[in-house]
């Protein structure tokens, strides 16, 4: 178990640098000189002098060569400082910081609100599979598979701000609950469809398994059966949930978008358009962080809930 | 499945949407003469996507703009049609070379020995460990924002998932007897590469070109929404999306249309790919 553990550690740890040397270099190749932009180099804007452009590049390290910026940036980053900003020169961690505790909110309450709707939809559709309830839950998680997560919220935003002025158009979390419900919604029918389909699989197996048929003539009843189904899925739902953190991740950027949330996709879109590239690259060690170690949580849950996964790793 | 559905009613329906890319220049233009019969029916939409007319914004659907207007008072049903270019045409060619990279690069890992297997796995994992819209959005800094751009950047998110299934396939028929035969027979590693292992292992990778196309779809959209993609005045869904965002609460009519049209695309896309892994 514990080789087990390291070596899924170890492998994980690869990946990540390997993601962020990739980051580096893509924006490292990006056109574009980064201090010009920086300092307001954009066209028709008066170029910032070269004295200006020099004390840029020394501060921010840009008048090294790439690999030595490259190495020093992951030695920094692997003490927890990413660094400064292009765009305002304060610390990349304090600006993540800041809008960490909005995406979090959201994205937290999201994934309550699709666990509590998910679980009762799977289990309704697998009690009697191909009955009408399957049917009907099967066409709902159709639709929300292929509807983009800005176009459902541009829809939501129609109905509940525009037409009923249930909510503001803009989400703002000094308003509470209300001021979020709707991102919170969005992102909640995002990772609905999957969560659901997984129980939906995970019970109708169990349920018309041979065991339970059996079970069922010993008078088991198939609520008892259905409780049993969902605790033996917890590796299943483990994995889901490791696999569910990149598309909330992408979900917020669009979904913040779509609300006006100042958040961490926000963050993420604005950097990305003024090539902030220390932002850019604190958060995408954040964003992959946040999937590594979901995935490593995952790993491990399912590791202890059935031995033979760590056994098949030693071949 | 209780019922047998059938692919080719399914690819139907999907087709209707590159139908409609391919005769958006007919289909939606400036009518200069007077309508005839035939021209009315040539021509449903007799606008310009690009047409601006701004003694006409807003106006609702219905009379001479069916879908109504945008805010320049470009028609939007117009836009609709000239936009399913950009969402087809960056859609299909992303899938089709996320397809073809990881054909090749799937079958290189299962075909050539465990050092070059073990690369291409790492560089599955690390594509795989992003947000696909993240790794989208930051490259999409590289280049100007182009339907071209975009499509080589989707792609580069959509290759591993082929990878991985060409490669399971590719090892798994690499000690499957007919290749062992083939071998035996004195056949060259290409040989046993390209005849006797890879017209197999492509096959179940084929049945998630759809579900690929769909993906692809989504993140042009998403790309657009967020200003990263085709530039303006192109008439993409998303772009359209993210316009609409600003005059939300005085015409519905921008958001519901490029919102269905997504959907529909997005939806018959999965459909055929879902069929296609139902009748194998």
């Amino acid at each position: 178990m514990a080789r087990f553990l390291v070596r899924r550690i170890l492998g994980s740890a690869a990946t990540l640098v390997g993601v962020l040397v990739v980051v580096f270099l893509l924006l490292s190749a990006a056109p574009g000189d980064p201090a010009r932009l920086a300092t307001g180099g954009a066209p028709g804007r008066r170029a910032a002098s070269s004295e200006a452009l020099e004390a840029f590049r020394a501060v921010h390290g840009l008048d090294r060569p790439l690999p030595a910026r490259l190495a020093s940036w992951l030695g920094a980053a692997a003490r927890l400082d990413l660094g400064r900003s292009f765009r305002d020169g304060r610390p990349v961690t304090r600006r993540i910081a800041e809008t960490l505790p909005a995406t979090l909110t959201v994205n937290g309450l999201a994934l309550l609100l699709a666990a509590g709707l998910a679980v009762p939809l799977g289990v309704w559709g697998a009690r009697r599979p191909g009955g009408a309830a399957d049917r009907v839950s099967g066409l709902l998680l159709d639709a929300l598979f292929s509807l983009p997560s800005f176009a459902l919220g541009l829809l939501l935003l129609l109905l509940f701000s525009v037409q009923l002025r249930w909510t503001p158009v803009f989400a703002d979390p000094s308003l509470g609950l209300r001021g979020i419900a709707l991102p919170a919604l969005t992102l909640a029918l995002v990772a609905l469809a999957p969560i659901a389909r997984v129980t939906r699989r995970a019970v109708g197996e169990a349920l018309s398994s041979p065991p339970a048929l059996s079970g069922r003539a010993r008078g088991e009843t198939p609520r008892e059966q259905t409780f049993r189904a969902l605790r033996r899925a917890a590796p299943a739902f483990a994995g889901l949930s490791a696999a569910l953190v990149p598309q909330l991740v992408a979900g917020s950027v669009l979904v913040e978008r779509v609300f006006g949330l100042p958040g961490t996709g926000q963050l993420l879109a604005d950097s990305v358009f003024s090539r902030d590239l220390p932002t850019v690259l604190g958060l995408t060690l954040v964003s992959g962080l946040a999937v590594v170690v979901s995935t490593l949580a995952a790993d491990a849950a399912a590791a202890v809930a059935d031995p033979r996964i760590v056994d098949g790793e030693g071949t | 499945m209780t019922r047998f559905r059938s692919v080719r009613t399914r690819l139907l329906v999907l087709a209707f949407f590159p139908l409609v890319a391919l005769l958006a220049p007919l289909l939606a233009r400036e009518r200069t003469t007077e309508p005839s019969v035939l021209a009315r029916l040539v021509t449903p939409v007799p606008f310009d996507p690009n047409a601006t007319d701004l003694d006409a914004r807003f106006r609702p659907p219905g009379g001479e703009h069916l879908l109504g207007t945008d805010d320049l008072g470009r028609d939007v049903l117009s836009r609709l049609v000239h936009g399913a270019r950009v969402s087809v045409g960056v859609g299909l060619a992303a899938a089709t070379l996320a397809f073809l990279a990881g054909t090749l690069l799937g079958s290189a890992a299962g075909a050539f020995g465990p050092r070059a297997d073990r690369a291409v796995l790492f560089a599955t994992g690390v594509v795989q460990a992003f947000p696909a819209l993240v790794l989208v959005a930051a490259g999409a800094a590289l280049a100007p924002p182009s339907p071209f751009t975009a499509a080589i950047l989707i792609a580069l998110t959509g290759w591993p998932e082929v990878a991985r299934l060409v490669r399971a396939e590719a090892l798994r028929l690499s000690i499957a007897p007919h290749v062992e035969a083939a071998r035996a027979a004195g056949a060259s590693r290409r040989r046993v590469l390209f005849v006797h292992v890879l017209p197999g292992a492509i096959a179940p990778a084929l049945a998630t070109v759809p579900y690929i196309l769909g993906g692809a779809v989504l993140l042009e959209a998403s790309l657009s929404f967020l200003g990263l993609g085709a530039p303006p005045p192109s008439a993409s869904w998303g772009r359209a999306l993210a316009d609409a965002r600003e005059s939300l609460t005085s015409a519905w009519w921008c958001v519901v249309p490029p919102a269905v049209a997504l959907f529909l695309l997005v939806l018959s896309a999965r459909k055929v790919g879902e069929a296609l892994s139902e009748s194998r």
